[in-house]
C-alpha cells in the first residue's frame, strides 16, 4: 500500500474518510467508522486479512529486554568459548569495546542443554522457556548499528539509530489500525522500575500521526491504567451525574457549533473522540482488572512474587489486551540505568553478570513461558506473534565479572502466529563475538513480523521531509526459513 | 602485436594517415546498436550513458569513458579489448569485430570528435534541472499587483470566487492567535468591533505586529524547524542550562524585525561575522539546537563509536541548515546520490566539510569579557601561587605525597601493587573494600567507594559522608597524569613541569596514608596538608561533576561537592599530631565517572612545626602572607564566569571529511571539500579546498544561502509564513521543495511575494502585513459551497480561509490567558515544570502544574528531549528530535482525556471560574464573561439557558471546564 497521506493531503485533513483514518488509526479505522455510522466496508477486510496478503497473525506481543541480554549465557550455545575459558580473547591487543579492553574468554555462566524435539540448546538460566523451544524460532545472527544503549534502543524499535522515527508498533497500527472499539491499538507496558534507555521516544510515532504512538499503560494495580483517565483525587466529585451533565452540555455546545460549520468534519471527529474517551473510562479499567482471572492463571504468572510477579502481571495484561483486540503490545523487561543500585535495573551486566542476569533470568523465564502457555491454552497463540529481543548482545570476553556491549551479535526469538517452532536462522562465530552466517538486523525481524501480519514492509510507507519512509529503511528481508 | 585483418589494417592506416573516422557514419551507429540499450535513456548501467556527447564524456561510476587522443587509456576501448570476460563489453551478443574496435581506437586517437546533434542536447539534459523550485524567480507578473489578484484569477478560471469577509470577532480572534498565539482580551474585541475607522483592521495589525507577543509566537515556528530543546537527548539526557539564550535571540530578532538574510547568516556564522557582538555569537545556537549523544561523543572509549556519533552529528547539522533555509533534503545523499533530487553524495559530504570544524558545546559569548575574566583569574591564581610558594619557603618545603610512589607509577586497584601500566575502565571491582598496599611505605590502603552508608577507610576507621557513586573507576591512583588525561594545568600552573608533582585520582577512588609512618619519613611532626585539586579533562567535560573529600582519622575535614571542570579546590588542612590516618577520596558527582579525571597538584605535607623555630619577624611575615593568600583565594572564588550559550564552537583543528561509502564512517572514500550543491545555480558552489579556514567555510555557505539570486531561500520563507497564516502553504511541503515535495498551487504568487519580500529589505513584518490585510486572508472559513467543495475540497485555490485547530502551545497559553493566570515575563532561563534528579541517565519527573512560576508562555518552557511533556505531546507537540515544519493535527481519545482530566486543565478551569465569578458579579453576568473570555462572543439565548441550568446544578467550574474543552475554544474560524 501507499501512504494514505499522499503528498498533497498529508498536512491537513479534509474529507471525512481521512478523519476516520486518523481517528481509528490507519486503514482499519473500522471501529470508529462503525461508531460514527460510517459504512466503510472497503477498509474492513484489510485489518482482518492483512494489507497486502493474507495475515497469519493479527496481533503482536513484543518483549523487550533493555540493557543488552547476553546471548552467550542464554540462547546461543558456544562450547568453544567454554573450552577457551581464561585464554586471551584479543591476542594483539587492538580491540576496544564500548567501555573496556577485552578480558579473557569467559564461557557461559550457566550450562547449556538440548531441549524438545527440535533439540535446540538453551542455558539453565531459562528452565521454563527451555520447555518451549519447539514453539520458538531463533535468530542467532542479529546485529545492531550501535553499541550504545540509546541509539541501539532506537534502532531496535524504529530501524534508525537516531530518535524521531516511528516505532514498529506505530507502523503496525498505522498500517492495520485497531480491532478494538474501546482501547488504543498500540499499548506499552514499561517496567515498573522505570522507563527504558531513551524513554518514551522508543514507542513514539515519529513523523506518523500521533494517534499511532504507543499508549503507556501503567501496570501498577494501585494506579489508574492510563494517564488522565480520571480527574485527580481532588476532583473526584467529577464522576457520575456531575460528569454526565457536563458532558451533555459540552456535546450540545459542540453540535451547535458544528452545525454552522458544515464543511469541517474535524469537528465531528473531535466530538467522537470525546465519546471514545468516555468509553475508555470503562474499558481500560475492565481490561486491567485481574480479579476475574482464575487462581491457576495467577499462579502461572506468579503474581504473588515480588519481582517475578511484576513482570508476570505485565505479561498477563498483554494477553488480556490482545484478547480485547489491541493490535500491538510492547512489554519492557528492564528499565533505564539509573544511579547505583545493588542490582542493575536492566540486563546491562558490566560488573557482575551472575548477579544481574541471575536476577533478571527467572523474571523473563517465568513471564514469557507463562505467556506462551496461556496464549496457547486459549487458542490465541496461532493469531498472536510473540517476539523477544534486546538492543544488542554481550561480549564473549570478560569485563571483570561481567561482559561489555556487543553490537556484533545477539539473539532474538519469535513464537506464535505463523512461526515455525523449533527453527533457527543464522549463527555466530565459535566464540559468539560476531555473526558468521546469514547476518540479520532488526530490519529483517521487522520485515518478518510485518509479513506475518499481512503487510509487505516495502509497501508500508509514509512521506516525510523529502523521502518515502519505511520501518525497514532501504533494507530488510522476510526470514522465510522461520515461517510455518 | 595482435594480428589484424586487412580491412582493419587499412582503417588503422587511414587513421595514422590522418583520415579521420567519420563519427556519424561509423561510431554513432555502433554505439546505438551495441551500447545504448544498457547505457542510454532506458537503463543507465554504471551511471554511464553513451547516447549523448555530454554524458558520454562525463562518464559513469568509474570516471570518464573517453579520453580524447588516448585510446589505450580510454575505458571505452579497454572494455572492448579486454580479455577479462567479466569486464568485456558488450556483455551480450557477438563481440565487436576487429574492424569496429579499430574504428573506435582511431576515432579516439584522432581526438574523439563527436558532433553533437539536437536530439543529444536534449537527451543529455537532466530533466530534474528544470524543476520549478530551482528556476530563477519570476519578476514579471502581468496585471497582477496584489495577493488577491493572483488568488482571484485562479479562482475565476475554476468558476469560483473568494468568500465574503469574516466578521470582526472572527477576524480579531484569527489574527490574535496567528500573530500572538493568544486570544484577544474581550475589551479589545469590543473596541475593534465598535471601531468606526475604516482602517481599524490595519491599525489592529500594526498594533499586534509591534507587540513582543509576536516574536514569542513566531519563534515557536522557527524553533520547530531547528528542533530546539534544553537537554541533549539520547541515553544520558543532560541539561543544557545555557541553550535558552539562543531561544531568546530568535524571539528578539523577530520582534526587532531583523532582516531575514542577516538572521540566517548570523545563525550559521554569526561568530565569524561579528565576533564582538554577543547576539551574533548567540545566534549560532541554531547549529547546536538538535540532539547530541553524550555517550557516543564523550563517554565511550571506542573510536568507532565516536566516529559514528560524529557522523550522526554532522548529518543532523547539515540536514537542519539545508531544510530550514532552502527546503532541500540533503540527507538522502548520505549513502548514495540522492534518488529524487540531483544532489550527489560528494556535495552532501562537501556540506559536512563546511561544518567539520564546529562542535556543539557551551561557549563564551563575549570574548572581551571572557578575556578579562581569564586575565583576572590568571592574575589571582598567580598571586596565590606566589604567596603559597613564599609560605612554603618560610614554613619549609613540605613532604611530597605523590613521590611516595615510584616515578610514573600507579597503584593497581585490583591488587594494591605498584604498576607501570596505564589502565582503563574498571567496573565490577569490589566497592568499599580496602585493598592493602604493601609496596608503598606511608600508604596503608586504597579503595573504590560507592558512598553507601559507612565506609571503612582504615582498620577501625569508619567514615560517613562519602557521596553516593556508581562504584566504577578508571586507571589507577598514580604518580603521573591519568590515562587519557588531557590537561595538567590548574589555575595557570602546569603541574607537569619541573618542581611540581601530580597525584592522579580518577573518580571513584580513595587512598589512606599512614600518618605515623609519614612523620617518620618526613621528620615532621605537626603537619598540614596542602595541594590543589582539579580536573585534567578536556572541554567536553564542561558539565561533568565530581567531588573531593578529605578525612583525618574518621573526621571529615574537607569536602567539595559537584565540582565542575573549570573549578578547583585548594587544600590547606591542619593535621593534629595525634592523628593516625589521612584519607583522600575522589567521587563522581552523581553523574557517572565519564570525565572525572581528577588530580591533585603538589600534594604535600607542610611542616607546621617548623614555624615554631622562625624568628618573630618571619613569623609575622608568614601570618601576613597567609592572610594575603586567604584574600587572594576569596577574590578568586568571587570571580563569576561570564555568560555562556550552548552553540557552535570552532575547533582548533578541522577534520578532513571523506565520503562515507554507503554512509558508513568506517568505509571512507575520496576527500570532500567544502561546497554547496550545484542544483541551485545562482552562485559558485565550491568554497575552496580543505585549507580554507573553518570560519570562512560557514561564512561562504551563509552567503550562498542568502544570495539575492538564490531561487529557494526567499521562496521557502514566504511559503512558511503563508503556511502558518493559512494552515497550508502555497507549497504544501514547507521543508521539501525538491522533486518529492509538493508543487506550488500559485507559483506566480509565490514569486511575487518573494519579490515584495526582497523589496522590503527581507523584513518579515511587512510580509505578514501584506498577507493578513489581503481579502484572501480575511475571508470567512464558514462558507459551505458545494461546487467549491466538489472542485477543490482541499481548498488549494483558497476559496475560503481554512479553519484551524490551535497547536499544543497556543492551547496551553490560551487556557492561561483565559483564566487570567498567564505570566507574561519575557526571556531568561526556561521554567522547569519537573523535578530533576541527577543520575547516570538523569530523571525528569513532572510536577504539579498548579504553580504560578509555571504559568509563563509555553515558549519559555524548559524542553526535555527524552521525557516529553505528556499533556503537550497528546496535543501533537512534536518530538524535538524531529525537524517539524508543520504540526500534525490528530484527533484522539487520549487528547480528550488530557483536556478533560489533566490537572492543569482542571486547576485552570477552577481559576477561570473564580475569575468570572469575581468579574461578573451575578450568575448570568459570570456566564457571559466566561463566553467572552473563551469564545470572544456573547452566549446565544439557548446557550445561556443551558449554562444557567448547568451552573445552578454544578457550579461555574463545570461550565468553565466545558468551555475550555469545546471545539469553539480549540478551533479558529
Amino acid at each position: 500500500m501507499d501512504s494514505p497521506y499522499s503528498c498533497n493531503r498529508r498536512q491537513r485533513m479534509v474529507g471525512r474518510r481521512d478523519f476516520l483514518w486518523e481517528l481509528g488509526g490507519g486503514l482499519g479505522g473500522v471501529a470508529l467508522a462503525a461508531m460514527l455510522n460510517e459504512a466503510q466496508a472497503a477498509t474492513g477486510p484489510a485489518s482482518r486479512n492483512g494489507l497486502h496478503h493474507a495475515a497469519k497473525a493479527k496481533a503482536v506481543i513484543q518483549i523487550f529486554c533493555p540493557g543488552g541480554l547476553s546471548h552467550v549465557d542464554t540462547w546461543d550455545y558456544k562450547p568453544e568459548l567454554t573450552k577457551r575459558q581464561g585464554k586471551p580473547f584479543d591476542t594483539d591487543g587492538k580491540v576496544q569495546f564500548f567501555a573496556s579492553k577485552p578480558g579473557n574468554c569467559q564461557g557461559s555462566y550457566w550450562p547449556f542443554r538440548q531441549h524438545g524435539q527440535s533439540g535446540r540448546w538453551m542455558s539453565d538460566l531459562f528452565p521454563q522457556l527451555a520447555g518451549k523451544v519447539d514453539e520458538m524460532a531463533f535468530i542467532h545472527s542479529m546485529q545492531s548499528k550501535s553499541a550504545l544503549h540509546g541509539p541501539a534502543m532506537f534502532m531496535a524499535n524504529s530501524g534508525f539509530i537516531l530518535p524521531g522515527f516511528p516505532s514498529m508498533g506505530a507502523w503496525v497500527t498505522y498500517g492495520l489500525g485497531s480491532e478494538s472499539a474501546d482501547l488504543p491499538a498500540f499499548v506499552v507496558l514499561p517496567d515498573p522500575r522505570g522507563l527504558p534507555p531513551g524513554g518514551v521516544i522508543n514507542w513514539g510515532a515519529g513523523f506518523l500521526p500521533a494517534i499511532h504512538q504507543g499508549t503507556t499503560l501503567n501496570s501498577d494495580p494501585l494506579q489508574p491504567p492510563l494517564q488522565d483517565l480520571f480527574p485527580a483525587k481532588e476532583f473526584s466529585h467529577l464522576r457520575g451525574d456531575a460528569e454526565k451533565s457536563s458532558r451533555d452540555f459540552l456535546g450540545a455546545l459542540n453540535r451547535a457549533h458544528a452545525e454552522t460549520r458544515g464543511a469541517n468534519s474535524e469537528l465531528e471527529a473531535r466530538i467522537g473522540a470525546y465519546e471514545l474517551a468516555a468509553r475508555l473510562q470503562l474499558s481500560a479499567p475492565e481490561a486491567t482488572d485481574l480479579t476475574g482471572e482464575t487462581e491457576a492463571t495467577k499462579k502461572l504468572y506468579r503474581l504473588d512474587h515480588a519481582d517475578i510477579g511484576t513482570f508476570g502481571r505485565q505479561c498477563l495484561l498483554a494477553r488480556r489486551l490482545v484478547e480485547r483486540g489491541v493490535r500491538f503490545v510492547q512489554i519492557y523487561c528492564g528499565a533505564e540505568n539509573t544511579g547505583a543500585k545493588k542490582i542493575r535495573p536492566n540486563w546491562d551486566s558490566h560488573e557482575d553478570l551472575v548477579r544481574d542476569h541471575g536476577y533478571w533470568g527467572p523474571i523473563l523465564d517465568n513471564g514469557a513461558a507463562a505467556l506462551l502457555t496461556d496464549l496457547k491454552s486459549r487458542g490465541l497463540l496461532d493469531s498472536t506473534l510473540v517476539t523477544c529481543t534486546s538492543e544488542f548482545g554481550r561480549q564473549p570476553a570478560a569485563q571483570g565479572k561481567g561482559r561489555d556491549h556487543n553490537s556484533g551479535a545477539f539473539t532474538a526469538w519469535m513464537a506464535g502466529g505463523g512461526i515455525k517452532g523449533g527453527s533457527a536462522y543464522g549463527s555466530t562465530d565459535d566464540l559468539g563475538a560476531k555473526v558468521a552466517e546469514n547476518p540479520a538486523y532488526c530490519y529483517d525481524l521487522h520485515a518478518t513480523a510485518l509479513h506475518l501480519l499481512g503487510v509487505d514492509h516495502e509497501k508500508l510507507t509514509f512521506y516525510n521531509n523529502g523521502a518515502k519512509r519505511r520501518l525497514t529503511d532501504v533494507h530488510g528481508h522476510v526470514i522465510k526459513p522461520l515461517l510455518a | 602485436m595482435i594480428r589484424l585483418p586487412a580491412l582493419a589494417l587499412l582503417l588503422l592506416n587511414a587513421a595514422v594517415l590522418g583520415a579521420a573516422v567519420d563519427f556519424d557514419r561509423e561510431i554513432r551507429p555502433l554505439l546505438q546498436e551495441r551500447c545504448v540499450e544498457c547505457h542510454g535513456p532506458k537503463k543507465v548501467k554504471a551511471n554511464l550513458r553513451l547516447d549523448a556527447k555530454a554524458r558520454a564524456f562525463k562518464g559513469g561510476e568509474s570516471g570518464p569513458a573517453i579520453i580524447a587522443g588516448q585510446p589505450e587509456k580510454s575505458p571505452l576501448l579497454q572494455r572492448l579489448t579486454t580479455t577479462d570476460e567479466d569486464q568485456k563489453m558488450p556483455p551480450k551478443g557477438a563481440p565487436l569485430t576487429a574492424a569496429q574496435v579499430a574504428a573506435v581506437r582511431s576515432w579516439i586517437e584522432a581526438g574523439a570528435i563527436w558532433p553533437e546533434n539536437e536530439l543529444e542536447r536534449a537527451a543529455s539534459r537532466d530533466p530534474r534541472l528544470d524543476h520549478w523550485s530551482v528556476q530563477p524567480l519570476r519578476t514579471e507578473f502581468g496585471q497582477a499587483k496584489s495577493i488577491d489578484d493572483f488568488v482571484a484569477a485562479k479562482l475565476k478560471s475554476a468558476g469560483l470566487t473568494l468568500s465574503p469577509e469574516a466578521d470582526r470577532r472572527t477576524l480579531i480572534r484569527r489574527l490574535s492567535f496567528d500573530l500572538h498565539g493568544l486570544p484577544p482580551e474581550p475589551e479589545r474585541v469590543e473596541r475593534f468591533v465598535q471601531d468606526a475607522d475604516p482602517k481599524a483592521y490595519e491599525k489592529l495589525v500594526d498594533e499586534m505586529l509591534a507587540s513582543p507577543r509576536y516574536g514569542e509566537r513566531w519563534a515557536r515556528h522557527w524553533l520547530d524547524i531547528a528542533h530546539y530543546a534544553d537537554t541533549h537527548g539520547f541515553e544520558r539526557d543532560q541539561l543544557r542550562p545555557n541553550a535558552w539564550r539562543y531561544r531568546d535571540y530568535v524571539i528578539d530578532s523577530l520582534n526587532a524585525d531583523k532582516p531575514y538574510n542577516l538572521f540566517i547568516k548570523e545563525q550559521i556564522a554569526g561568530d565569524i561575522l561579528a565576533p564582538a557582538a554577543p547576539p551574533s555569537v548567540i545566534a549560532t545556537g541554531f547549529l547546536a539546537a538538535g540532539p547530541w549523544d553524550f555517550v557516543g561523543h564523550v563517554e565511550t572509549r571506542s573510536d568507532v563509536l565516536k566516529r559514528a556519533a560524529r557522523a550522526g552529528d554532522l548529518d543532523d547539522m547539515v540536514t537542519q541548515v539545508m531544510t530550514s533555509t532552502m527546503a532541500i533534503t540533503m540527507n538522502c545523499a548520505r549513502c548514495h546520490d540522492h534518488k529524487l533530487d540531483p544532489i550527489s553524495q560528494k556535495e552532501y559530504y562537501g556540506l559536512w566539510a563546511v561544518f567539520a570544524g564546529v562542535k556543539r558545546e557551551d561557549r563564551t559569548i563575549d570574548a572581551t569579557e571572557q578575556n578579562r575574566y581569564a586575565a583576572d583569574k590568571n592574575r589571582l591564581a598567580k598571586t596565590l601561587s606566589d604567596l603559597n610558594s613564599q609560605i612554603a619557603q618560610l614554613s619549609g618545603q613540605g613532604f611530597e605525597l605523590a613521590s611516595l610512589l615510584p616515578t610514573e607509577s600507579g597503584i593497581d586497584y585490583r591488587t594494591g601493587k605498584i604498576t607501570k601500566e596505564k589502565q582503563g575502565y574498571h567496573s565490577g571491582l569490589p566497592v568499599n573494600t580496602l585493598q592493602k598496599v604493601d609496596q608503598v611505605p606511608g600508604v596503608l590502603a586504597i579503595f573504590v567507594p560507592d558512598g553507601k552508608g559507612t565506609v571503612m577507610v582504615a582498620a577501625n576507621t569508619p567514615v560517613k559522608g562519602i557521596p553516593a557513586t556508581n562504584g566504577h573507576t578508571w586507571d589507577a591512583i598514580a604518580n603521573r597524569p591519568l590515562n587519557a588525561q588531557e590537561s595538567t594545568k590548574l589555575n595557570g600552573t602546569d603541574f607537569k613541569t619541573k618542581g611540581h608533582t601530580i597525584l592522579g585520582m580518577h573518580a571513584n577512588s580513595g587512598i589512606t596514608f599512614d600518618l605515623p609512618k609519614l612523620r617518620e619519613l618526613s621528620h615532621q611532626r605537626t603537619m598540614r596538608l596542602t595541594g590543589l585539586v582539579g580536573f585534567g579533562a578536556g572541554a567536553a567535560a564542561a558539565n561533568s561533576r565530581a567531588d573531593f573529600t578529605v578525612y583525618v582519622d574518621a573526621e571529615l575535614k574537607f569536602q567539595k561537592l559537584k565540582m565542575r571542570k573549570n573549578e578547583t579546590a585548594a587544600l590547606d588542612i591542619e593535621i593534629p599530631d595525634s592523628a593516625k590516618t589521612l584519607t583522600l577520596v575522589a567521587t563522581d558527582g552523581g553523574d557517572g565517572i565519564g570525565s572525572d579525571l581528577l588530580f591533585i597538584g603538589d600534594p604535600k605535607l607542610q611542616m607546621s612545626g617548623a614555624e615554631t623555630k622562625l624568628t618573630p619577624a618571619d613569623l609575622k611575615r608568614l601570618t601576613a602572607l597567609r592572610a594575603e593568600a586567604k584574600l587572594a583565594e576569596a577574590s578568586l572564588a568571587k570571580l563569576t564566569e561570564p555568560a555562556k550559550v550552548y552553540a557552535a564552537v570552532p575547533q582548533a583543528t578541522v577534520a578532513v571529511i571523506k565520503i562515507n561509502r554507503r554512509g558508513n564512517p568506517e568505509d571512507t572514500g575520496a576527500e570532500a571539500e567544502p561546497t554547496a550543491f550545484a542544483w541551485a545555480k545562482h552562485a559558485p558552489v565550491a568554497f575552496g579546498g580543505n585549507e580554507l579556514p573553518e570560519g570562512d567555510r560557514r561564512l561562504a555557505l551563509a552567503e550562498w544561502i542568502t544570495h539575492p539570486e538564490n531561487p529557494l531561500t526567499r521562496r521557502v520563507i514566504v511559503n512558511r509564513l503563508w503556511h502558518h497564516h493559512f494552515g497550508q502553504g502555497i507549497v504544501a511541503t514547507p521543508s521539501d521543495f525538491g522533486l518529492g515535495g509538493d508543487r506550488p498551487s500559485h507559483p506566480e504568487l509565490l514569486d511575487w511575494l518573494a519579490g515584495e519580500f526582497q523589496r522590503n529589505g527581507w523584513h518579515l513584518k511587512p510580509l505578514h502585513r501584506l498577507i493578513v490585510t489581503s481579502s484572501t486572508y480575511r475571508q470567512s472559513s464558514r462558507t459551505t459551497d458545494t461546487k467549491a467543495t466538489n472542485l477543490d475540497s482541499a481548498n488549494r485555490l483558497l476559496w475560503r480561509q481554512n479553519p484551524r485547530r490551535l497547536d499544543a502551545e497556543s492551547l496551553r497559553d490560551a487556557v492561561l490567558a483565559t483564566s487570567g493566570k498567564l505570566d507574561l515575563t519575557q526571556g531568561g532561563p526556561g521554567f522547569k515544570d519537573f523535578d530533576y534528579i541527577e543520575a547516570y541517565a538523569p530523571i525528569y519527573n513532572y510536577v504539579s502544574p498548579d504553580k504560578p512560576e509555571l504559568w509563563r508562555r509555553s515558549i519559555y518552557r524548559f524542553i526535555v528531549r527524552t521525557t516529553p511533556h505528556t499533556f503537550l505531546t497528546a496535543l501533537d507537540c512534536p518530538d524535538p528530535a524531529n525537524l517539524a515544519p508543520a504540526r500534525m493535527r490528530t484527533t484522539t481519545a487520549i487528547q480528550a482525556l488530557a483536556l478533560s482530566n489533566n490537572e492543569f486543565m482542571l486547576r485552570q478551569a477552577t481559576h477561570l471560574a473564580a475569575r468570572v465569578e469575581k468579574e461578573g458579579g451575578n450568575r448570568s453576568a459570570a456566564i457571559r464573561r466566561a463566553f467572552a473570555l473563551t469564545f470572544q462572543r456573547e452566549p446565544l439565548p439557548t446557550e445561556l439557558q443551558a449554562a444557567e441550568t448547568l451552573v445552578a446544578k454544578d457550579g461555574l467550574f463545570a461550565l468553565c471546564r466545558a468551555l475550555l474543552n469545546a471545539n469553539e475554544f480549540a478551533y479558529l474560524d
